[in-house]
């Protein structure tokens, strides 16, 4: 029996009067990756900035349910930084900081407090190992972040997270804005990472979600269509609505 | 019609270019005469150099700089990371509406305020104060665009990873450094060449000796140019002319740097 990390229970979600998620319940398996899909504006982007808790900045936002992480609710926690380093985000554009490829690293290290030289040095260069991006970037660290290609960037953006070694990964539409070779090499990542991660993903590719995820979740205009196994899923679609996306004929 | 733009654009060049060249030109030979720039001026200001009236507008903007750096950063920090938006606007269209109060005003509100309420007299404080309560409006207005203009990716960037918010308005201002510093330098500008706030509060025409407290009298450029062709005849206008030129190539450092900041990311 899998793990569950997330279980979340009957989450409407609500921009002001606008209700953009729909009493969804679904549980996430640990150390899968669970991918997120369905058409523009049904709510898959909100449904993960809400497992960082990331629209509590938004004002007029407001949820209703329960997220439970490891069971416990989310929304009452009080330190929402540690929570924070443990269930981490990557967005869609890349975002590297102004600073040098390695203190982009180790930013979350430093905000975490530690100051051993030595470890920060070992955990830099862990996370870009990781990240598949040592080798490029080995020779060029004190060079500044923007200077790397978008790919690059991207790549750069998920080792920082992996630096603080966190539990789960969300990454919202990671490779919309990357070519496909550079898609590729995230996508690869994201398999490997997921043997030691919990990773979430949204995407509006279906091509990409049955490339790697191993669960799915279809929302569509706020409500869960269909959730299950990757496979089970694309073998017999529980919904009408499902199959019409995975023959591309909406979405 | 291409032409017609082209000729528009060549005259107003030329037309901005021999401006500076008329102003720098007539006053870059006196720069030479012995004393110039390390003199008290002699003779009712036919002999002699500048020197304290260099000393004033230097005094003057470093202490413009310390008051408007804390003041001028905490308020644009404050209206485009922490306030509500109702007040953010509110605020901001005060630091507009402050922006365009005429400057000879601020002098007035200078004198009655700092040198009369506050007694600090005509005074080197006074005009700093009365300076800092116009370039604070002007730094505010720029710099909180610059602020906001920071992705939201990278504020959301700085949060995913778990920093407080202290740290991500740390990350926001790293951000916008060159903004800052561009707008920074635009202030520091305006604050040297601005004429009418100091003459009320805190310039005299003639000083025996350099500054020694706050609540000394300084000279400072702009007044010194004004007192000399309001008040002496052609044997002291050179002495405004060197002035001048000397202000108009401080003038053309500043903008220059802004230019290279402005073109310059931030990294």
């Amino acid at each position: 029996m899998d793990e569950v990390v997330f279980e979340i229970r009957d989450l409407c979600a609500n921009y002001g009067t606008h209700r953009v998620l729909d009493h969804i319940n679904v549980k996430i398996k640990s150390k899968k990756i669970t991918a997120i899909m369905g058409p523009s504006g049904c709510g898959k982007s909100t449904f993960l900035r809400i497992l960082n808790r990331l629209n509590d900045l938004i004002e007029d936002f407001s949820i209703t349910g329960q997220i439970l992480y490891k069971g416990q609710d989310i929304y009452k926690i009080k330190e929402l930084n540690l929570y924070r380093r443990q269930v981490t985000m990557v967005f869609q554009r890349p975002n590297p900081f102004p600073m040098s490829i390695f203190d982009n690293v180790a930013y979350g290290l430093k905000i975490m407090g530690i100051k051993d030289k030595e470890l920060v040095k070992q955990r830099v260069q862990e996370a870009l190992k990781k990240a598949a991006l040592w080798d490029e970037v080995k020779d060029k660290l004190k060079k500044p972040a923007v200077q790397l290609s978008g790919g690059q960037q991207q790549r750069l953006c998920i080792a920082r997270a992996l630096a603080i070694e966190p539990e789960v990964i969300l990454l919202d539409e990671p490779t919309s804005a990357l070519d496909p070779i550079a898609t590729t090499k995230i996508e690869r990542l994201l398999e490997t990472l997921s043997e030691q991660y919990t990773v979430i993903i949204v995407t509006h590719s279906m091509g990409q979600a049955l490339r790697i995820s191993d669960e799915l979740i279809f929302l569509y205009q706020g409500r869960l269509i269909e959730y299950g196994m990757t496979s089970d899923v694309v073998k017999a679609p529980n919904h009408e609505m499902t199959r019409q996306f995975l023959t591309g004929k909406i979405g | 019609m291409k032409w017609f733009f082209r000729l528009t654009s060549y005259a107003v060049l030329i037309l901005m270019f021999s401006v500076i060249v008329l102003i720098i030109l007539p006053g870059v030979r006196y720069f030479f005469r012995p004393g110039f720039f390390t003199d008290f001026p002699r003779a009712s200001m036919t002999e002699g150099g500048v020197f304290p009236s260099i000393f004033g507008s230097l005094i003057l903007i470093s202490l413009v700089f310390v008051i408007v750096i804390p003041v001028g950063l905490l308020g644009s920090i404050f209206i485009a990371e922490f306030s509500s938006k109702r007040l953010s606007v509110v605020l901001q269209s005060l630091a507009g509406t402050m922006n365009s109060i005429p400057s000879i005003v601020y002098g007035l509100f200078g004198l009655s305020f700092f040198c009369v309420n506050l007694g600090l007299r005509t005074s080197l404080i006074s005009a700093s104060l009365t300076l800092s309560t116009m370039a604070i409006p002007f730094f505010i207005n720029s710099a909180v665009e610059f602020l906001r203009s920071v992705p939201k990716e990278l504020r959301e960037g700085v949060i995913a990873l778990g920093a407080n918010r202290f740290e991500t308005t740390l990350m926001v201002i790293r951000s916008s450094k060159n903004g800052l510093l561009t707008t920074l330098m635009l202030t520091l500008g305006r604050a040297f060449s601005e004429t009418a706030p100091i003459l009320i509060t805190g310039a005299v025409f003639y000083a025996t000796k350099l500054p020694s407290k706050l609540t000394d009298p300084i000279m400072t450029l702009p007044t010194s140019i004004y007192a000399i062709i309001m008040n002496l005849g052609e044997t002291a206008r050179w002495m405004a002319q060197g002035m001048a030129s000397m202000m108009t190539l401080v003038m053309i450092v500043i903008y220059s740097i802004v230019q290279i900041l402005r073109r310059r990311t931030n990294g």
